[in-house]
């Protein structure tokens, strides 16, 4: 019997495997750069320590979306229906236990409403993940028409901003610390779910190759319903922050917010196909995204009317960025 | 759970039902009007490398397929340490001590090599429900099955689809001996491979094989199998037409046997 070492280790040369680091982690590099950039042309934006908290808190449901999103990235799927949850949930609720006159005036009770937002997001969300990893629907094809459901319905309940909120109800999106906490909180817990437990590992296989995780025993259907009920819940969550924010919930909350939250994930690093991406990697999109929504609202450049335009640019950046990576990725495969 | 025991059951010269590791009695196993399997008889002794060769459609995926538990046999049994056995499902199978390893490997590209092992199984720790991944203990024992069993040199910290066709049928096997089996059913491990990456893969099933386990080829190829297997099985048209050792049939006979379902002239 042979006892002789196998030689079959693959070296990678060291200009390919530093240029693949280099890749995966391409969001810090485009990071440092945008700061710099924005220090030197608008230098308010970054200058003090308050207007550095302002990014951060204005960055809070964003940043829920990105993880909303990127975690139906991982496994493989995606979520256009997240603006929109995020977007019905605090309608739904705010109808639920305001005391405006459009309002339905069931209940003024904060507590009930925290309760109402989540179990409306997780609701969602699981009637998503159900349609997509049961029945087998295209998830495009759901997560749109849940789209279109939820933000014709936020519309079809109340055109008026949701108003009469109990003031506890919009304390946790109102309290700039607070709601950094939540956001904060949001992306340890998402790593360490995602990292650490068999759950967040099973969320890779199925997005790196399903059927394979199929048979080496992960419940691939299990893991999509959770990946869709977790991304309902941090859109209603999201919801919640951005009624805080603004204190009443606006008529078109959530329109748009999807595009952002791709942008954010995207340029992060998490993989449109699936099994690859870090949070760390979707924390420094969010942060990306919004120092740019911030410096451009805070320059004469650009009105806030072209935002969604500049959102719809970097997304664009973000794939070609993305495609390059993986162009690359190819080659430096096929060469082995 | 310990692979250890069965060397102490093996031997060539132990014959009979009772004693071989697998014992298949007059299995029968039929897909509406098709006989995919007709009153196969066989024995499968512990601790040797037994290939199960035909032709498409001559049954071997079947017979497969019913040992590692994903079909249920029409009719006959089968015996494992010679006691009745059914398995419901492959869980079933692996809770008995059978591995097998699929021809597609089920590895997942995008995850690393110790991932790929442990992926289902891996080792936690934590307080009472609380459970975390314990990656540690997860890349030691992924390398202890690379090094020690599979006595190869893999970097278990790079993503599987990266590496050549035959490490990743090892790892595949990595990830069958992470369950710790007995027995390990591989289908066409071969095929597609290159004459190193084949011989690659022969040498660490031989490896296995004095570490004690029983190996089952299923294959459609036999010039690769002859220098490796204890016994080979063939089968036709769904029936065992002979079970003979690489000493007593040539490649020809072989090749007529597969085709014709009788030694040749």
């Amino acid at each position: 019997m042979s006892t002789e070492r196998s030689t079959q280790r693959r070296w990678f040369s060291v200009s390919d495997d530093s240029l693949l680091t280099i890749l995966e982690h391409m969001i810090w590099p485009i990071l440092a750069i945008v700061i710099i950039g924005v220090l030197a042309t608008v230098p308010g934006t970054l200058s003090t320590f308050t207007s550095v908290r302002l990014i951060l808190w204005s960055a809070v449901p964003i940043g829920l979306l990105v993880l909303a999103e990127s975690i139906c990235l991982l496994s493989g799927h995606f979520d256009l229906s997240i603006g929109a949850v995020a977007g019905f949930s605090a309608m739904f609720t705010a109808m639920v236990i305001g005391n405006a006159p459009q309002d339905w005036n069931v209940v003024h009770n904060a507590w009930i409403g925290f309760a109402l937002v989540i179990s409306v997001g997780l609701l969602i969300g699981f009637v998503n993940g159900y349609m997509v990893g049961v029945v087998g629907i295209n998830p495009f094809l759901q997560t749109l028409s849940f789209l279109i459901i939820f933000q014709g319905a936020r519309t079809a309940i109340n055109t008026q901003p949701g108003s009469g909120l109990p003031h506890l109800f919009v304390q946790p999106g109102g309290t700039p610390d607070f709601a950094i906490g939540v956001f904060l909180l949001a992306f340890v817990l998402f790593g360490i779910v995602m990292r650490y437990t068999r759950f967040g590992q099973a969320v890779y296989a199925t997005g790196s190759d399903d059927h394979a995780a199929r048979e080496v025993g992960v419940s691939t259907e299990r893991v999509i319903i959770a990946v869709y009920a977790i991304s309902g819940v941090l859109s209603a969550v999201a919801g919640l922050m951005i009624a805080g924010y603004t204190s009443v919930v606006p008529p078109l909350i959530g329109d748009g917010l999807v595009f952002q939250a791709f942008a954010g994930a995207v340029i992060g690093g998490i993989s449109l196909f699936g099994g690859r991406g870090r949070v760390t990697g979707a924390l420094g999109g969010v942060i990306l995204i919004q120092i740019i929504q911030s410096a451009l609202s805070n320059s004469n450049l650009v009105s806030s009317t072209q935002n969604q335009m500049i959102n719809g640019i970097v997304l664009f950046v973000a794939i070609l960025l993305y495609s390059t990576q993986d162009r690359i990725r190819s080659r430096i495969l096929a060469s082995d | 759970m310990s692979t250890e025991d069965t060397t102490t059951t093996a031997g060539d010269t132990e014959e009979g039902s009772n004693t071989s590791k697998i014992h298949i009695e007059n299995l029968r196993k039929v897909f509406g009007r098709i006989v995919a399997l007709d009153d196969v008889t066989l024995d499968i002794q512990a601790n040797e490398i037994f290939a199960l060769i035909g032709d498409n459609g001559a049954g071997k995926s079947t017979l497969l397929n019913i040992l590692s538990g994903a079909y249920e046999p029409t009719d006959g049994r089968v015996y494992y340490d010679g006691e009745p056995v059914s398995f419901d499902n492959p869980s079933d199978a692996r809770d008995r001590g059978i591995e097998t390893v699929y021809q597609d490997l089920a590895l997942m590209n995008d995850l690393d090599v110790a991932t790929n092992i442990y992926m289902g199984k891996f080792p936690t720790r934590g307080v009472g429900p609380l459970r975390f991944i314990d990656w540690d203990e997860t890349y030691r024992q992924a390398e202890e099955i690379i090094d020690t069993r599979l006595n190869r040199d893999l970097q278990l910290d790079t993503e599987v689809e990266f590496f050549s066709g035959g490490e990743r049928q090892l790892i595949a096997i990595a990830r069958a001996l992470a369950f710790d089996p007995e027995v390990i059913v591989l289908d066409e491990p071969t095929s597609a491979l290159s004459v190193d990456a084949t011989n690659l893969v022969y040498e660490t099933l031989e490896n296995l094989r004095e570490q004690g386990l029983t190996i089952v080829i299923v294959s459609h190829s036999i010039e690769d199998v002859l220098d490796l297997v204890d016994r080979i099985g063939i089968l036709y048209h769904g029936e065992l037409v002979e079970v003979t050792t690489p000493a007593d049939a040539d490649l020809e006979t072989l090749t007529s046997l597969i085709v014709t379902g009788q030694r040749g002239e």
